[in-house]
């Protein structure tokens, strides 16, 4: 894989992401119409004037900024044609597809209307729009894993084998879970025999995301009091420093201060710094907020890896990522009013 | 009784150096060819990037034609 051209032209996209000061102005802007004036002095003005001729507001602030992130990423997929470096970044836009499928079966169980589900779908992976728009058009979840299976779609699988499970107890969780588990399973296995630097680099972040979910569950069943062996089924398989025993210890603990004890001397030991009045009210929003930092920061921070590897279309995919994440965060604080305070503790800063 | 090994030496000085410079403006110009397509005005500066390595080649011939001009 010849990185030179492809990672000097990503670096030369990132010149283009929101600096801090433009994302300060943004959130210092009174109302939405405001917002939409400053970003079209973005980056983002020819996805937002395609908006305006069908949206208006907020609506056409989501959907350019949302069309943008997929051109983005499609044009990234476009420049690391073949070999295994399109493997491995298949393996992170993946995560898109996989996000889009719980977010139509979700639609479907509570029966909402398919150009709402479509709204919400980010079409960055390998299921495009045209997939998920006949997709959405299915009746009810049987028929969106049904159809899923008859294009040969890897995620049917998980999809199939839990479902009477699901249909029995009514829990998309249960969903939610199987397909999680399957992607990093899947994942993890196409990276198993590889050996080069970029497998490590991707195989670390994916490690990472593995090791944040588990101990996000975790910190959640202590709060809520959930039975060990109940949880032990939602733990995700992958990671070498939190497996299966150590979860369960960090379980057994049986409060938020016992797991934070047992994070120390871990990477994710920083999450004890959290304010007490945040432990004794066990908020877990918190914990979880901290949590995705870490890994956006990890992920971001790759652009100080080696400049020939597949570190940098990894940062410049979550730093995209997370510029639209607060791009929306900002527009929808402005909609409903949020006070300031609450919006800057919402955005991700890197 | 032709001497070889001065020719051989000036040879090597200026082929390697061109060696050099191949290598580095291989890197640099794939690399500045992604700039460009995305910051088209980068095209100054991407030349001059490209260039620099070009002073290895004319070290290199400066060099052999030290060894030709002194030692023949």
């Amino acid at each position: 894989m010849e990185y030179a051209y492809v990672n000097a032209r990503i670096k030369a996209m990132k010149s283009r992401l929101l600096d801090p000061s433009l994302l300060e102005q943004l959130i210092n802007k009174p109302d939405v119409d405001s917002l939409i004036s400053e970003l079209e002095k973005t980056a983002y003005r020819e996805e937002l004037e395609k908006a305006g001729v069908l949206y208006s507001g907020i609506n056409r602030i989501e959907v350019a900024i949302r069309k943008d992130l997929v051109k983005t990423f499609r044009t990234i997929l476009t420049l690391i044609k073949g070999g295994e470096t399109e493997t491995y970044l298949t393996i992170i836009l993946n995560r898109w597809d996989v996000q889009n499928i719980k977010t139509i079966i979700r639609g479907k169980k509570i029966q909402e209307n398919p150009a709402e589900i479509l709204e919400c779908l980010i079409p960055a992976g390998e299921l495009d729009e045209a997939a998920l728009t006949e997709l959405v058009k299915q009746v009810d979840v049987k028929a969106v894993i049904d159809l899923l299976a008859t294009w040969g779609i890897v995620y049917a699988r998980p999809l199939t084998q839990h479902f009477k499970e699901f249909t029995d107890s009514g829990d998309m969780q249960v969903l939610e879970y199987a397909l999680d588990t399957f992607y990093y399973q899947d994942a993890l296995a196409k990276l198993k025999t590889a050996e080069s630097d970029d497998a490590r680099i991707l195989k670390n972040i994916l490690v990472t995301e593995i090791d944040i979910n588990n101990i996000k569950t975790v910190l959640r069943s202590v709060r809520d009091r959930i039975d060990t062996e109940e949880v032990k089924r939602y733990f995700v398989q992958g990671s070498p420093d939190f497996d299966t025993e150590k979860l369960l210890s960090m379980m057994k603990a049986g409060t938020i201060e016992g797991v934070l004890k047992q994070l120390e001397h871990t990477p994710y030991q920083f999450i004890a710094k959290i304010p007490p009045e945040y432990i004794a009210a066990e908020k877990i929003s918190a914990f979880e907020k901290e949590l995705e930092r870490y890994l956006v920061k990890k992920a971001v921070g790759q652009f100080m890896g080696d400049p020939l590897s597949i570190a940098i279309p990894i940062a410049y995919i979550w730093a995209k990522f997370t510029e639209v994440t607060n791009i929306r965060v900002i527009a929808r604080c402005k909609v409903t009013e949020v006070p300031e305070k609450e919006l800057r503790e919402a955005l991700i800063s890197v | 009784m032709v001497d070889f090994g001065i020719p051989i030496g000036a040879g090597i000085a200026f082929g390697l150096g061109a060696l050099g410079t191949g290598i580095a403006q291989s890197r640099i110009g794939a690399a500045g060819a992604g700039t460009i397509a995305e910051k088209p005005e980068m095209f100054g500066l991407m030349i001059i990037l490209v260039a620099i390595p070009e002073t290895l080649v004319i070290l290199g011939f400066v060099v052999a034609s030290m060894i030709m001009i002194m030692l023949v």
